[in-house]
């Protein structure tokens, strides 16, 4: 379907749903999101100027998703206060646009992309990006999954660790195209060192990395975005995610590209009023390395086999998947130089509980 | 012919990404032509080196599997030496990857009975991946 066409025919839903004229003004693809199709669409409903993103459904994408718990949880986020752009409308009928799509409001005048960090005017507010985003990660660990009413939608597992783990390592056996000798020691170390269920269940967003937020040149995050992977889980996922050291290549030493891991860890700390139990979290981190390694290898398998060709899936072929061999083979090997990540062992402290 | 197709591809992927992706307008494929030169880029450094690594990856499993039959408790020790004892089934890339993963598949059997029979194997399995991932990585 070209452009101008998926404009028109949002157009015309759009004035059946809000029974109003809608005319579109631009409509453009823009790379946000890799597990849907994202367009920004300047729309004039009744006369007035509205921006909306639009998310369609791709043909194949980097991860297997629900559309609608995701949406969902737009909803329970925004209906929390939690920053996100305002969700409008899903359609799952596929006669509207050929793949069920989603609206939101477009939040203007910021940015996501990783490099933006490093270039003025974000620069000089770099830190407190920094702090905002790992207060905001600790802040949604707090908040009670009750109050967020998103155990109406999602699983609430027994034991997050081992749930987490089956889901991912199955991802890897049914996907992978060549024997992956890195991933089943992995996988095998994580069973191993398997930690006992965790006392706290929190809406964990699953994919809370640099590139998943907007900022803007106050150094505020208007927006997390990206809420494909969210589920119900034990908080401390979210934080080592964050911390891979992928999210901050080339800078890998620093979390997310933005500051000292260990830094990082303290402002969630006050954030969530939860203590990181350091040995409980290596296994969050060497699974959070196995996990972005078993998404790596599905886009392969999707590339290779599937019908679409998005270049984003073959350079999670070939080029996500190779740092994230070298950064698990860094972790579990047992003379370590830390050539990729930091030293993990040595603190220890209380388990990550409730307040 | 052009003489070094890894050459070739590196200049290539560097006028899509200089020259060609800033004339293109729309961001959306603009960023498309940006991951297409860094996938160049990454097939440049491959084209040189691919058979090189399946090879030399090989004659490390080979070492490895050597040591392990030396072991009468290693498991499938009859899989094992007959990878020993295989030889190229031919120079395409194709063919030596086929070869490679049996290897590979071998390796990662080894693997589970090392870690809990064989620590100093265990270790050089370790030490294999390292040299594995290392010489196979793309600078990028």
């Amino acid at each position: 379907m070209s452009l101008d066409s998926l404009g028109a025919r949002l157009a015309d839903y759009l004035e059946s749903t809000w029974q109003a004229p809608v005319a579109i003004e631009s409509i453009e693809q823009i790379s946000g999101g890799a597990s849907r199709e994202t367009y920004r669409v300047r729309l004039l409903v009744d006369g007035r100027e509205r921006r909306v993103i639009l998310r369609r459904d791709p043909p194949t994408s980097l991860i297997d998703t629900e559309r609608s718990l995701e949406y969902r949880t737009y909803v329970a986020a925004h209906r929390a206060g939690f920053p996100v752009p305002e969700p409008l409308l899903l359609e799952e009928d596929t006669h509207v646009l050929e793949r069920p799509f989603s609206l939101m409001e477009e939040i203007a005048g910021c940015e996501s992309a990783l490099a933006m960090f490093s270039q003025p005017p974000f620069e000089a507010v770099k830190a407190r990006i920094a702090e905002r985003k790992w207060t905001l990660m600790g802040q949604l660990a707090a908040m009670s999954i009750d109050d967020l009413d998103v155990a109406e939608f999602m699983a609430v597992p027994e034991h997050p660790a081992l749930h987490e783990l089956e889901y991912w390592s199955g991802v890897i056996h049914a996907d992978a195209l060549h024997p992956q000798p890195v991933a089943a020691a992995a996988i095998r170390w994580l069973h191993r060192n398997l930690p006992p269920p965790s006392s706290r269940r929190s809406l964990v967003h699953g994919d809370f990395r640099s590139g998943n937020f907007l900022f803007n040149t106050a150094g505020d995050i208007p927006a997390v975005l990206d809420w494909e992977m969210a589920h119900i889980g034990d908080p401390l996922e979210d934080l080592a995610w964050s911390l891979d050291p992928l999210w901050g290549w080339p800078e890998r030493h620093l979390a997310g590209g933005l500051l000292p891991r260990d830094r990082a860890i303290a402002i969630w700390e006050q954030a969530s009023r939860m203590k990181v139990d350091r040995s409980v979290f290596r296994w969050w981190q060497v699974f959070a390395s196995l996990k972005a390694l078993a998404i790596w290898i599905s886009s392969t398998e999707d590339f290779a086999n599937g019908t679409s060709k998005e270049p984003i899936l073959a350079v999670a072929g070939w080029l996500m998947t190779d740092r994230e061999n070298r950064i698990l083979v860094d972790r579990l090997h047992p003379a370590t130089t830390h050539r990729y990540t930091e030293a993990l062992v040595g603190a220890t402290g209380s388990k990550a509980t409730g307040p | 012919m052009i003489p070094r197709p890894d050459k070739a591809l590196t200049d290539i992927a560097v006028k899509l990404a200089m020259s060609i992706a800033p004339q293109i307008g729309a961001s959306y494929h603009a960023a498309n032509a940006g991951m297409i030169s860094m996938l160049l880029l990454a097939l440049a450094q491959d084209a040189d080196r691919a058979v090189a690594n399946r090879l030399a990856d090989v004659e490390e499993l080979k070492a490895l599997f050597e040591r392990a039959l030396a072991d009468p408790q290693a498991p499938g020790a009859d899989r094992l030496r007959a990878f020993c004892e295989s030889e190229p089934p031919g120079w395409l890339l194709s063919q030596l990857s086929v070869w490679h993963d049996t290897g590979m598949a071998l390796l990662i059997e080894l693997h589970v009975w090392a870690e809990s029979q064989h620590p100093e194997l265990d270790r050089s399995i370790w030490d294999f991946l390292y040299h594995h991932t290392e010489r196979n990585r793309f600078d990028v």
